[in-house]
Protein backbone atom coordinates (compact mmCIF):
# COMPACT_ATOMS: atom_id res chain seq x y z
CA UNK A 1 0.00 0.00 0.00
CA UNK A 2 2.81 2.38 0.81
CA UNK A 3 5.35 2.91 -1.91
CA UNK A 4 8.53 3.18 0.15
CA UNK A 5 10.66 3.52 -2.97
CA UNK A 6 8.79 6.70 -3.91
CA UNK A 7 9.41 8.10 -0.48
CA UNK A 8 13.10 7.21 -0.67
CA UNK A 9 13.48 8.99 -3.99
CA UNK A 10 11.58 12.10 -2.85
CA UNK A 11 13.29 12.82 0.49
CA UNK A 12 14.77 15.99 -0.94
CA UNK A 13 11.39 17.33 -2.01
CA UNK A 14 9.80 16.34 1.31
CA UNK A 15 12.43 18.38 3.14
CA UNK A 16 11.99 21.34 0.80
CA UNK A 17 8.17 21.30 1.10
CA UNK A 18 8.44 21.05 4.88
CA UNK A 19 10.70 24.10 4.83
CA UNK A 20 8.14 26.03 2.75
CA UNK A 21 5.40 24.93 5.11
CA UNK A 22 7.31 26.10 8.17
CA UNK A 23 8.14 29.44 6.55
CA UNK A 24 4.49 30.10 5.62
CA UNK A 25 3.44 29.20 9.16
CA UNK A 26 6.08 31.32 10.88
CA UNK A 27 5.28 34.40 8.79
CA UNK A 28 1.56 34.00 9.53
CA UNK A 29 2.14 33.59 13.27
CA UNK A 30 4.60 36.45 13.61
CA UNK A 31 2.47 38.88 11.64
CA UNK A 32 -0.74 37.61 13.25
CA UNK A 33 0.68 37.92 16.75
CA UNK A 34 2.02 41.43 16.13
CA UNK A 35 -1.31 42.54 14.68
CA UNK A 36 -3.21 40.89 17.52
CA UNK A 37 -1.08 42.57 20.18
CA UNK A 38 -1.78 45.90 18.53
CA UNK A 39 -5.51 45.27 18.31
CA UNK A 40 -5.67 43.81 21.82
CA UNK A 41 -3.87 46.86 23.14
CA UNK A 42 -6.40 49.05 21.33
CA UNK A 43 -9.25 47.03 22.80
CA UNK A 44 -7.65 47.35 26.24
CA UNK A 45 -7.07 51.10 25.99
CA UNK A 46 -10.49 51.77 24.39
CA UNK A 47 -12.82 49.12 25.82
CA UNK A 48 -15.60 50.16 23.47
CA UNK A 49 -13.54 48.99 20.51
CA UNK A 50 -13.31 45.43 21.86
CA UNK A 51 -16.73 44.41 20.51
CA UNK A 52 -16.20 45.61 16.92
CA UNK A 53 -12.63 44.21 16.84
CA UNK A 54 -13.61 40.70 17.91
CA UNK A 55 -16.73 40.84 15.74
CA UNK A 56 -14.61 41.57 12.65
CA UNK A 57 -12.05 38.92 13.57
CA UNK A 58 -14.93 36.50 14.13
CA UNK A 59 -16.37 37.17 10.66
CA UNK A 60 -12.95 36.58 9.09
CA UNK A 61 -12.66 33.36 11.05
CA UNK A 62 -15.95 31.99 9.68
CA UNK A 63 -15.10 32.47 5.99
CA UNK A 64 -14.07 29.09 4.56
CA UNK A 65 -10.39 29.19 3.66
CA UNK A 66 -10.83 28.10 0.04
CA UNK A 67 -13.47 30.79 -0.46
CA UNK A 68 -11.22 33.42 1.08
CA UNK A 69 -8.32 32.56 -1.21
CA UNK A 70 -10.67 32.57 -4.22
CA UNK A 71 -11.93 36.00 -3.20
CA UNK A 72 -8.40 37.39 -2.85
CA UNK A 73 -6.86 36.03 -6.03
CA UNK A 74 -8.44 38.66 -8.35
CA UNK A 75 -6.84 41.38 -6.21
CA UNK A 76 -3.53 39.99 -5.07
CA UNK A 77 -2.91 37.14 -7.53
CA UNK A 78 -1.41 33.76 -6.74
CA UNK A 79 1.07 35.46 -4.43
CA UNK A 80 2.62 34.96 -1.02
CA UNK A 81 0.56 37.98 0.04
CA UNK A 82 -2.69 36.17 -0.82
CA UNK A 83 -1.64 33.15 1.20
CA UNK A 84 -0.56 35.21 4.20
CA UNK A 85 -3.63 37.46 4.23
CA UNK A 86 -5.72 34.34 4.58
CA UNK A 87 -3.49 32.65 7.15
CA UNK A 88 -3.08 35.77 9.30
CA UNK A 89 -6.86 36.40 9.29
CA UNK A 90 -7.48 33.05 10.90
CA UNK A 91 -5.05 33.69 13.78
CA UNK A 92 -6.57 37.01 14.81
CA UNK A 93 -9.71 35.92 16.66
CA UNK A 94 -8.07 33.40 18.94
CA UNK A 95 -5.00 35.54 19.62
CA UNK A 96 -6.85 38.81 20.32
CA UNK A 97 -9.34 37.05 22.57
CA UNK A 98 -6.65 35.28 24.55
CA UNK A 99 -4.48 38.36 24.96
CA UNK A 100 -7.41 40.44 26.21
CA UNK A 101 -8.67 37.63 28.47
CA UNK A 102 -5.15 37.26 29.82
CA UNK A 103 -4.89 40.97 30.62
CA UNK A 104 -8.30 40.93 32.29
CA UNK A 105 -7.50 37.78 34.25
CA UNK A 106 -5.19 39.40 36.82
CA UNK A 107 -6.74 38.80 40.25
CA UNK A 108 -8.19 42.09 41.60
CA UNK A 109 -6.25 41.63 44.85
CA UNK A 110 -2.97 41.54 42.89
CA UNK A 111 -3.87 44.76 41.09
CA UNK A 112 -4.91 46.39 44.37
CA UNK A 113 -1.69 45.30 46.08
CA UNK A 114 0.32 46.60 43.12
CA UNK A 115 -1.40 49.98 43.30
CA UNK A 116 -0.99 49.96 47.08
CA UNK A 117 2.77 49.39 46.71
CA UNK A 118 2.94 52.46 44.47
CA UNK A 119 2.72 51.08 40.92
CA UNK A 120 1.38 53.50 38.31
CA UNK A 121 -1.36 52.21 35.98
CA UNK A 122 1.27 51.61 33.33
CA UNK A 123 3.41 49.63 35.78
CA UNK A 124 0.39 47.53 36.70
CA UNK A 125 -0.04 46.72 32.99
CA UNK A 126 3.61 45.98 32.23
CA UNK A 127 4.76 44.44 35.50
CA UNK A 128 1.63 42.55 36.52
CA UNK A 129 -1.01 42.12 33.85
CA UNK A 130 1.26 41.35 30.91
CA UNK A 131 3.55 38.78 32.57
CA UNK A 132 0.58 37.14 34.25
CA UNK A 133 -1.16 36.88 30.85
CA UNK A 134 1.70 34.81 29.40
CA UNK A 135 0.14 31.36 29.98
CA UNK A 136 -3.17 32.36 28.37
CA UNK A 137 -1.42 34.08 25.46
CA UNK A 138 0.75 31.02 24.84
CA UNK A 139 -2.25 28.72 24.89
CA UNK A 140 -3.76 31.02 22.23
CA UNK A 141 -0.56 30.76 20.22
CA UNK A 142 -0.70 26.96 20.44
CA UNK A 143 -4.17 26.85 18.95
CA UNK A 144 -3.28 29.44 16.32
CA UNK A 145 -0.12 27.56 15.33
CA UNK A 146 -1.80 24.19 14.99
CA UNK A 147 -4.68 25.75 13.01
CA UNK A 148 -2.25 27.57 10.73
CA UNK A 149 -0.16 24.46 10.05
CA UNK A 150 -3.33 22.71 8.92
CA UNK A 151 -4.45 25.66 6.80
CA UNK A 152 -1.11 25.99 5.03
CA UNK A 153 -1.87 22.71 3.22
CA UNK A 154 -4.66 24.63 1.47
CA UNK A 155 -2.26 27.30 0.19
CA UNK A 156 -0.89 24.65 -2.20
CA UNK A 157 -4.01 25.46 -4.22
CA UNK A 158 -2.67 28.91 -5.03
CA UNK A 159 0.79 27.62 -5.81
CA UNK A 160 2.62 28.66 -2.67
CA UNK A 161 4.08 25.22 -1.98
CA UNK A 162 4.15 23.53 1.38
CA UNK A 163 3.17 19.98 2.31
CA UNK A 164 -0.27 20.50 0.73
CA UNK A 165 1.41 20.00 -2.64
CA UNK A 166 1.81 16.27 -1.87
CA UNK A 167 -1.81 15.93 -0.82
CA UNK A 168 -3.08 17.79 -3.88
CA UNK A 169 -0.91 15.85 -6.31
CA UNK A 170 -1.69 12.57 -4.61
CA UNK A 171 -5.41 13.25 -4.93
CA UNK A 172 -5.08 14.12 -8.61
CA UNK A 173 -3.13 10.95 -9.32
CA UNK A 174 -4.99 8.76 -6.79
CA UNK A 175 -1.58 7.96 -5.25
CA UNK A 176 -2.10 7.10 -1.58
CA UNK A 177 1.57 7.25 -0.57
CA UNK A 178 1.92 10.87 -1.55
CA UNK A 179 -1.32 11.84 0.27
CA UNK A 180 -0.10 10.03 3.37
CA UNK A 181 3.31 11.67 3.28
CA UNK A 182 1.72 15.14 3.09
CA UNK A 183 -0.71 14.36 5.89
CA UNK A 184 1.67 12.60 8.29
CA UNK A 185 4.40 15.19 8.03
CA UNK A 186 1.84 17.98 8.55
CA UNK A 187 0.46 16.30 11.66
CA UNK A 188 3.98 15.63 12.97
CA UNK A 189 4.88 19.26 12.41
CA UNK A 190 1.78 20.41 14.30
CA UNK A 191 2.56 18.14 17.26
CA UNK A 192 6.18 19.27 17.31
CA UNK A 193 5.27 22.96 17.30
CA UNK A 194 2.63 22.40 19.96
CA UNK A 195 5.17 20.72 22.27
CA UNK A 196 7.62 23.54 21.59
CA UNK A 197 5.04 26.01 22.89
CA UNK A 198 4.41 23.88 25.97
CA UNK A 199 8.13 23.95 26.73
CA UNK A 200 8.24 27.69 26.08
CA UNK A 201 5.41 28.22 28.54
CA UNK A 202 7.30 26.32 31.23
CA UNK A 203 10.31 28.54 30.63
CA UNK A 204 8.39 31.81 30.45
CA UNK A 205 5.85 31.12 33.21
CA UNK A 206 7.67 28.93 35.72
CA UNK A 207 5.33 29.95 38.54
CA UNK A 208 2.40 28.11 36.96
CA UNK A 209 4.13 24.79 36.71
CA UNK A 210 5.59 24.81 40.19
CA UNK A 211 2.39 25.83 41.87
CA UNK A 212 1.49 22.98 44.15
CA UNK A 213 -1.86 22.16 45.66
CA UNK A 214 -1.94 23.11 49.31
CA UNK B 1 -0.64 46.69 73.36
CA UNK B 2 -2.56 47.94 76.29
CA UNK B 3 0.25 50.06 77.68
CA UNK B 4 -0.53 52.87 75.24
CA UNK B 5 1.74 54.47 72.71
CA UNK B 6 4.42 56.97 73.61
CA UNK B 7 4.56 60.34 71.87
CA UNK B 8 0.85 61.03 72.14
CA UNK B 9 1.47 64.60 71.15
CA UNK B 10 2.26 64.07 67.46
CA UNK B 11 -0.44 63.30 64.95
CA UNK B 12 0.56 60.95 62.14
CA UNK B 13 -2.67 60.86 60.16
CA UNK B 14 -5.49 63.38 60.28
CA UNK B 15 -8.82 62.89 58.53
CA UNK B 16 -10.93 66.05 58.27
CA UNK B 17 -14.62 65.79 57.34
CA UNK B 18 -13.87 62.99 54.92
CA UNK B 19 -16.84 61.81 52.84
CA UNK B 20 -17.27 59.07 50.31
CA UNK B 21 -20.37 58.53 48.24
CA UNK B 22 -20.11 55.77 45.67
CA UNK B 23 -21.57 56.58 42.25
CA UNK B 24 -25.18 55.48 42.02
CA UNK B 25 -25.55 55.15 45.77
CA UNK B 26 -28.11 57.23 47.62
CA UNK B 27 -26.36 57.17 50.98
CA UNK B 28 -22.73 58.02 51.61
CA UNK B 29 -20.56 55.07 52.62
CA UNK B 30 -18.69 57.47 54.86
CA UNK B 31 -20.32 60.71 55.89
CA UNK B 32 -18.09 63.38 57.32
CA UNK B 33 -15.58 61.41 59.33
CA UNK B 34 -12.87 63.19 61.31
CA UNK B 35 -10.17 61.27 63.12
CA UNK B 36 -6.66 61.88 64.39
CA UNK B 37 -4.27 58.97 64.54
CA UNK B 38 -1.22 59.43 66.71
CA UNK B 39 2.29 58.55 65.63
CA UNK B 40 3.24 55.07 66.78
CA UNK B 41 -0.20 53.91 67.84
CA UNK B 42 -2.32 51.07 66.58
CA UNK B 43 -5.71 52.50 65.67
CA UNK B 44 -8.27 49.80 65.04
CA UNK B 45 -11.39 50.65 63.06
CA UNK B 46 -14.02 48.17 64.10
CA UNK B 47 -17.70 47.80 63.30
CA UNK B 48 -20.26 45.68 61.52
CA UNK B 49 -20.01 45.10 57.77
CA UNK B 50 -21.11 48.09 55.76
CA UNK B 51 -20.02 50.58 58.42
CA UNK B 52 -17.43 52.14 56.10
CA UNK B 53 -14.33 51.01 57.97
CA UNK B 54 -12.62 49.57 54.88
CA UNK B 55 -13.66 52.57 52.79
CA UNK B 56 -12.12 54.83 55.42
CA UNK B 57 -8.87 52.86 55.42
CA UNK B 58 -8.60 52.82 51.64
CA UNK B 59 -9.13 56.56 51.41
CA UNK B 60 -5.93 57.06 53.40
CA UNK B 61 -3.79 55.67 50.54
CA UNK B 62 -6.37 56.73 47.94
CA UNK B 63 -7.15 53.25 46.65
CA UNK B 64 -10.58 54.83 47.09
CA UNK B 65 -10.75 58.55 46.31
CA UNK B 66 -12.66 60.60 48.89
CA UNK B 67 -15.62 62.57 47.55
CA UNK B 68 -14.69 65.46 49.82
CA UNK B 69 -12.67 66.29 52.89
CA UNK B 70 -8.97 66.46 53.62
CA UNK B 71 -6.39 63.88 54.64
CA UNK B 72 -3.00 64.67 56.12
CA UNK B 73 -0.28 62.06 56.47
CA UNK B 74 2.83 63.02 58.42
CA UNK B 75 2.10 66.65 57.67
CA UNK B 76 1.66 66.31 53.90
CA UNK B 77 -1.63 66.72 52.09
CA UNK B 78 -2.43 63.25 50.80
CA UNK B 79 -4.95 64.46 48.26
CA UNK B 80 -2.52 66.70 46.38
CA UNK B 81 0.34 64.19 46.36
CA UNK B 82 0.42 61.89 43.28
CA UNK B 83 -1.09 58.59 44.47
CA UNK B 84 1.84 56.37 43.46
CA UNK B 85 4.29 58.62 45.32
CA UNK B 86 2.04 58.72 48.38
CA UNK B 87 1.61 54.93 48.41
CA UNK B 88 5.32 54.16 48.26
CA UNK B 89 5.56 55.68 51.73
CA UNK B 90 2.64 53.71 53.17
CA UNK B 91 2.72 50.00 53.91
CA UNK B 92 -0.41 48.18 52.74
CA UNK B 93 -1.63 44.73 53.75
CA UNK B 94 -4.95 43.30 52.52
CA UNK B 95 -6.98 40.26 53.41
CA UNK B 96 -6.42 38.45 50.10
CA UNK B 97 -2.69 39.29 50.47
CA UNK B 98 -2.35 40.01 46.74
CA UNK B 99 1.16 38.61 46.37
CA UNK B 100 2.42 38.77 42.78
CA UNK B 101 2.09 35.14 41.61
CA UNK B 102 4.83 35.39 38.97
CA UNK B 103 7.47 36.76 41.32
CA UNK B 104 9.31 34.79 43.97
CA UNK B 105 8.76 35.50 47.66
CA UNK B 106 12.04 37.44 47.77
CA UNK B 107 11.08 39.49 44.71
CA UNK B 108 7.68 40.22 46.22
CA UNK B 109 9.26 41.55 49.39
CA UNK B 110 11.70 43.64 47.32
CA UNK B 111 8.89 45.39 45.38
CA UNK B 112 8.90 48.82 46.99
CA UNK B 113 12.68 49.12 47.57
CA UNK B 114 13.13 48.33 43.87
CA UNK B 115 10.50 50.89 42.89
CA UNK B 116 12.38 53.43 44.99
CA UNK B 117 15.59 52.56 43.15
CA UNK B 118 17.55 51.08 46.04
CA UNK B 119 20.92 49.66 45.14
CA UNK B 120 20.85 45.88 44.59
CA UNK B 121 22.95 44.88 47.59
CA UNK B 122 20.83 47.00 49.91
CA UNK B 123 17.63 45.39 48.58
CA UNK B 124 19.05 41.92 49.16
CA UNK B 125 20.13 42.70 52.71
CA UNK B 126 16.74 44.24 53.45
CA UNK B 127 14.87 41.19 52.14
CA UNK B 128 16.93 38.86 54.33
CA UNK B 129 16.37 41.13 57.33
CA UNK B 130 12.60 41.20 56.77
CA UNK B 131 12.34 37.44 56.33
CA UNK B 132 13.91 37.12 59.76
CA UNK B 133 11.71 39.84 61.24
CA UNK B 134 8.44 38.19 60.21
CA UNK B 135 9.66 34.66 60.93
CA UNK B 136 10.01 33.36 57.39
CA UNK B 137 12.40 30.53 56.59
CA UNK B 138 15.04 32.04 54.20
CA UNK B 139 14.65 28.90 52.11
CA UNK B 140 11.17 30.14 51.11
CA UNK B 141 12.54 33.31 49.49
CA UNK B 142 13.16 31.53 46.19
CA UNK B 143 9.71 29.97 46.02
CA UNK B 144 6.60 31.25 44.33
CA UNK B 145 3.64 32.45 46.46
CA UNK B 146 1.39 29.57 45.38
CA UNK B 147 3.81 27.19 47.06
CA UNK B 148 3.28 28.75 50.50
CA UNK B 149 0.60 28.16 53.13
CA UNK B 150 -1.93 30.89 53.87
CA UNK B 151 -0.12 31.91 57.03
CA UNK B 152 3.23 32.08 55.26
CA UNK B 153 1.68 34.14 52.47
CA UNK B 154 0.37 36.69 54.93
CA UNK B 155 3.81 36.89 56.57
CA UNK B 156 5.22 37.71 53.14
CA UNK B 157 2.46 40.30 52.74
CA UNK B 158 3.50 41.97 56.00
CA UNK B 159 7.20 41.81 55.06
CA UNK B 160 6.46 43.36 51.66
CA UNK B 161 4.50 46.17 53.30
CA UNK B 162 7.36 46.88 55.73
CA UNK B 163 10.12 46.63 53.13
CA UNK B 164 10.90 50.32 52.62
CA UNK B 165 10.36 51.03 56.34
CA UNK B 166 7.28 53.23 55.89
CA UNK B 167 6.17 55.13 59.00
CA UNK B 168 2.53 54.25 58.34
CA UNK B 169 1.00 50.83 57.83
CA UNK B 170 -2.56 50.19 56.65
CA UNK B 171 -3.97 46.73 57.33
CA UNK B 172 -7.35 45.66 56.00
CA UNK B 173 -8.57 42.53 57.80
CA UNK B 174 -5.17 40.95 57.18
CA UNK B 175 -5.77 37.82 59.24
CA UNK B 176 -9.43 37.16 58.40
CA UNK B 177 -8.72 34.54 55.74
CA UNK B 178 -6.41 32.25 57.74
CA UNK B 179 -7.52 29.55 60.15
CA UNK B 180 -8.03 30.47 63.82
CA UNK B 181 -4.81 28.93 65.13
CA UNK B 182 -2.61 30.63 62.55
CA UNK B 183 -4.60 33.84 63.03
CA UNK B 184 -3.85 33.90 66.73
CA UNK B 185 -0.17 33.36 66.10
CA UNK B 186 -0.05 36.11 63.47
CA UNK B 187 -1.83 38.47 65.85
CA UNK B 188 0.63 37.75 68.63
CA UNK B 189 3.53 38.23 66.22
CA UNK B 190 2.12 41.57 65.13
CA UNK B 191 1.91 42.66 68.76
CA UNK B 192 5.56 41.81 69.38
CA UNK B 193 6.63 43.26 66.02
CA UNK B 194 4.87 46.52 66.83
CA UNK B 195 6.57 46.67 70.23
CA UNK B 196 9.86 46.91 68.39
CA UNK B 197 8.86 48.92 65.32
CA UNK B 198 6.39 51.47 66.72
CA UNK B 199 4.73 52.11 63.35
CA UNK B 200 1.58 54.10 63.01
CA UNK B 201 -0.87 51.33 62.15
CA UNK B 202 -4.45 51.69 61.00
CA UNK B 203 -6.06 48.28 61.27
CA UNK B 204 -9.54 47.32 60.07
CA UNK B 205 -11.37 44.34 61.48
CA UNK B 206 -14.89 43.16 62.26
CA UNK B 207 -13.49 40.85 64.94
CA UNK B 208 -13.90 42.47 68.35
CA UNK B 209 -11.42 40.19 70.09
CA UNK B 210 -8.81 41.01 67.48
CA UNK B 211 -9.50 44.72 67.95
CA UNK B 212 -9.14 44.43 71.73
CA UNK B 213 -5.90 42.49 71.42
CA UNK B 214 -4.23 44.82 68.95
CA UNK B 215 -5.59 48.29 69.59
CA UNK B 216 -3.93 51.09 71.46
CA UNK B 217 -7.11 52.96 70.65
CA UNK B 218 -10.11 51.83 68.70
CA UNK B 219 -12.92 53.57 66.88
CA UNK B 220 -16.27 51.80 66.87
CA UNK B 221 -18.01 52.70 63.60
CA UNK B 222 -21.71 52.65 62.78
CA UNK B 223 -23.28 52.79 59.30
CA UNK B 224 -22.02 55.71 57.24
CA UNK B 225 -18.67 55.76 59.01
CA UNK B 226 -20.15 57.42 62.09
CA UNK B 227 -17.74 57.13 65.01
CA UNK B 228 -19.86 55.94 67.93
CA UNK B 229 -16.97 55.81 70.35
CA UNK B 230 -13.24 56.41 70.31
CA UNK B 231 -10.97 55.27 73.10
CA UNK B 232 -8.75 52.55 74.47
CA UNK B 233 -10.28 49.06 74.49
CA UNK B 234 -10.39 49.18 78.30
CA UNK B 235 -12.27 52.50 78.30
CA UNK B 236 -14.77 51.35 75.73
CA UNK B 237 -15.41 48.00 77.39
CA UNK B 238 -15.80 49.62 80.80
CA UNK B 239 -18.06 52.44 79.61
CA UNK B 240 -19.82 51.94 76.27
CA UNK B 241 -20.88 55.43 75.17
CA UNK B 242 -24.02 54.48 73.24
CA UNK B 243 -26.50 51.62 72.99
CA UNK B 244 -25.00 50.79 69.60
CA UNK B 245 -21.55 50.29 71.14
CA UNK B 246 -23.01 48.29 73.99
CA UNK B 247 -24.81 45.93 71.64
CA UNK B 248 -21.76 45.67 69.38
CA UNK B 249 -19.60 44.71 72.36
CA UNK B 250 -22.08 41.96 73.08
CA UNK B 251 -22.88 39.93 76.14
CA UNK B 252 -19.32 38.89 76.85
CA UNK B 253 -18.16 42.41 77.59
CA UNK B 254 -17.12 41.44 81.12
CA UNK B 255 -15.11 38.46 79.92
CA UNK B 256 -13.45 40.58 77.27
CA UNK B 257 -12.42 43.14 79.89
CA UNK B 258 -10.78 40.32 81.80
CA UNK B 259 -8.38 39.83 78.92
CA UNK B 260 -7.31 43.46 79.13
CA UNK B 261 -6.36 43.44 82.82
CA UNK B 262 -3.31 41.66 84.19
CA UNK B 263 -2.89 40.05 87.57
CA UNK B 264 -0.28 42.61 88.64
CA UNK B 265 -2.72 45.46 87.99
CA UNK B 266 -5.04 44.45 90.83
CA UNK B 267 -4.40 44.56 94.58
CA UNK B 268 -3.27 41.06 95.43
CA UNK B 269 -4.10 39.56 98.80
CA UNK B 270 -1.19 38.40 100.86
CA UNK B 271 -2.96 35.16 101.85
CA UNK B 272 -2.61 32.92 104.96
CA UNK B 273 1.17 32.86 104.92
CA UNK B 274 3.28 30.97 107.43
CA UNK B 275 6.97 30.12 107.67
CA UNK B 276 8.14 26.50 107.33
CA UNK B 277 8.82 26.21 111.05
CA UNK B 278 5.68 28.00 112.31
CA UNK B 279 3.44 26.17 114.77
CA UNK B 280 -0.35 25.87 115.13
CA UNK B 281 -0.86 29.27 116.77
CA UNK B 282 0.71 31.23 113.89
CA UNK B 283 -1.14 29.07 111.39
CA UNK B 284 -4.41 29.52 113.25
CA UNK B 285 -4.06 33.30 113.18
CA UNK B 286 -3.28 33.32 109.46
CA UNK B 287 -6.25 31.04 108.66
CA UNK B 288 -8.64 33.06 110.80
CA UNK B 289 -7.72 36.24 108.96
CA UNK B 290 -8.58 34.73 105.56
CA UNK B 291 -11.21 32.21 106.61
CA UNK B 292 -9.33 29.24 105.19
CA UNK B 293 -8.41 25.81 106.52
CA UNK B 294 -5.05 25.83 104.80
CA UNK B 295 -1.91 27.93 104.80
CA UNK B 296 0.72 29.01 102.28
CA UNK B 297 4.25 28.11 103.29
CA UNK B 298 6.80 30.75 102.34
CA UNK B 299 10.46 30.95 103.28
CA UNK B 300 12.36 34.19 102.64
CA UNK B 301 9.89 35.16 99.91
CA UNK B 302 10.19 31.78 98.19
CA UNK B 303 7.04 29.69 97.74
CA UNK B 304 7.31 26.20 99.23
CA UNK B 305 3.67 25.11 98.83
CA UNK B 306 0.57 24.76 100.99
CA UNK B 307 -0.53 22.63 103.97
CA UNK B 308 -3.78 21.79 105.69
CA UNK B 309 -4.03 23.70 108.93
CA UNK B 310 -4.69 20.38 110.68
CA UNK B 311 -1.60 18.68 109.27
CA UNK B 312 1.17 21.19 109.81
CA UNK B 313 3.72 18.42 110.19
CA UNK B 314 3.24 17.34 106.55
CA UNK B 315 5.55 18.34 103.73
CA UNK B 316 4.01 21.26 101.78
CA UNK B 317 1.92 20.33 98.71
CA UNK B 318 2.42 22.02 95.35
CA UNK B 319 -0.27 24.42 94.12
CA UNK B 320 -2.34 23.10 91.25
CA UNK B 321 -3.33 26.59 90.16
CA UNK B 322 -0.58 29.10 89.58
CA UNK B 323 -0.36 32.30 87.57
CA UNK B 324 2.31 34.87 86.79
CA UNK B 325 1.87 38.62 87.41
CA UNK B 326 1.87 39.29 83.65
CA UNK B 327 -1.01 36.87 83.02
CA UNK B 328 -4.42 38.31 82.23
CA UNK B 329 -7.32 38.06 84.65
CA UNK B 330 -9.03 35.95 82.01
CA UNK B 331 -6.23 33.42 82.25
CA UNK B 332 -6.28 33.55 86.05
CA UNK B 333 -10.00 32.84 86.10
CA UNK B 334 -9.54 30.01 83.64
CA UNK B 335 -6.79 28.47 85.77
CA UNK B 336 -8.97 28.65 88.88
CA UNK B 337 -11.96 27.08 87.12
CA UNK B 338 -10.11 24.29 85.34
CA UNK B 339 -8.08 23.22 88.37
CA UNK B 340 -11.24 22.94 90.52
CA UNK B 341 -9.90 25.17 93.26
CA UNK B 342 -11.12 28.49 94.60
CA UNK B 343 -7.78 30.17 94.46
CA UNK B 344 -4.59 30.50 92.43
CA UNK B 345 -1.18 31.37 93.75
CA UNK B 346 0.67 34.24 92.13
CA UNK B 347 4.35 33.62 91.72
CA UNK B 348 7.19 34.52 89.46
CA UNK B 349 10.21 32.27 89.26
CA UNK B 350 9.41 30.68 92.64
CA UNK B 351 8.95 34.05 94.34
CA UNK B 352 5.65 34.27 96.20
CA UNK B 353 3.54 37.33 95.43
CA UNK B 354 0.09 36.55 96.81
CA UNK B 355 -3.15 34.77 96.02
CA UNK B 356 -6.00 35.54 93.70
CA UNK B 357 -9.55 34.17 93.72
CA UNK B 358 -12.73 34.61 91.70
CA UNK B 359 -14.07 37.19 94.15
CA UNK B 360 -10.94 39.34 93.74
CA UNK B 361 -11.35 39.15 89.95
CA UNK B 362 -14.96 40.23 90.30
CA UNK B 363 -13.96 43.20 92.45
CA UNK B 364 -11.36 44.25 89.87
CA UNK B 365 -14.05 44.43 87.16
CA UNK B 366 -16.40 46.41 89.38
CA UNK B 367 -13.69 48.87 90.36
Amino acid sequence: MIDWAWIGSHLGEIAARTGEHVLLTVIALVVGFALSMLLAWLAWARPRSYGPITWTAGILYTIPSIALFALLVPFTGLSLLTAEIGLVSYTLLILIRNIVTGLQGTPPSVVEAGLGMGFSDREVLWRLRLPLAVPVVISGLRVAAVTTIGLVTVTALIGRGGLGVFILRGLQRAFTTEILVGTVVTVALALLVDSAFVLAERRLAPWVDRATVR
Amino acid sequence: MTEGAPGHSSTAIRLEDVCKTYPGSAHPAVESLSLEIRAGEVMVLVGPSGCGKTTTLKMINRIIEPTSGRIWIEGTDALTTPPHVLRRGIGYVIQQVGLFPHRTVGENIATVPELLGWEEGAVKRRVAELAKLVGLDPELLGRYPAQLSGGQQQRVGVARALAADPPVLLMDEPFAAVDPIVRQRLQEELVSLQRRLRKTIVFVTHDLDEAILLADRMAVLNLGGKIEQLGTPAEILANPATPFVESFLGRERGLRRLSLLTVEEIDLEKGPVVGPGDGPSAAGQAMDRYGTDWVVVVEDGRLLGWKWGADLADEPHGFRASVAPSDTLRRALDVILTSHTQVAVVEEGGRYLGIIDAAAIGRALAG
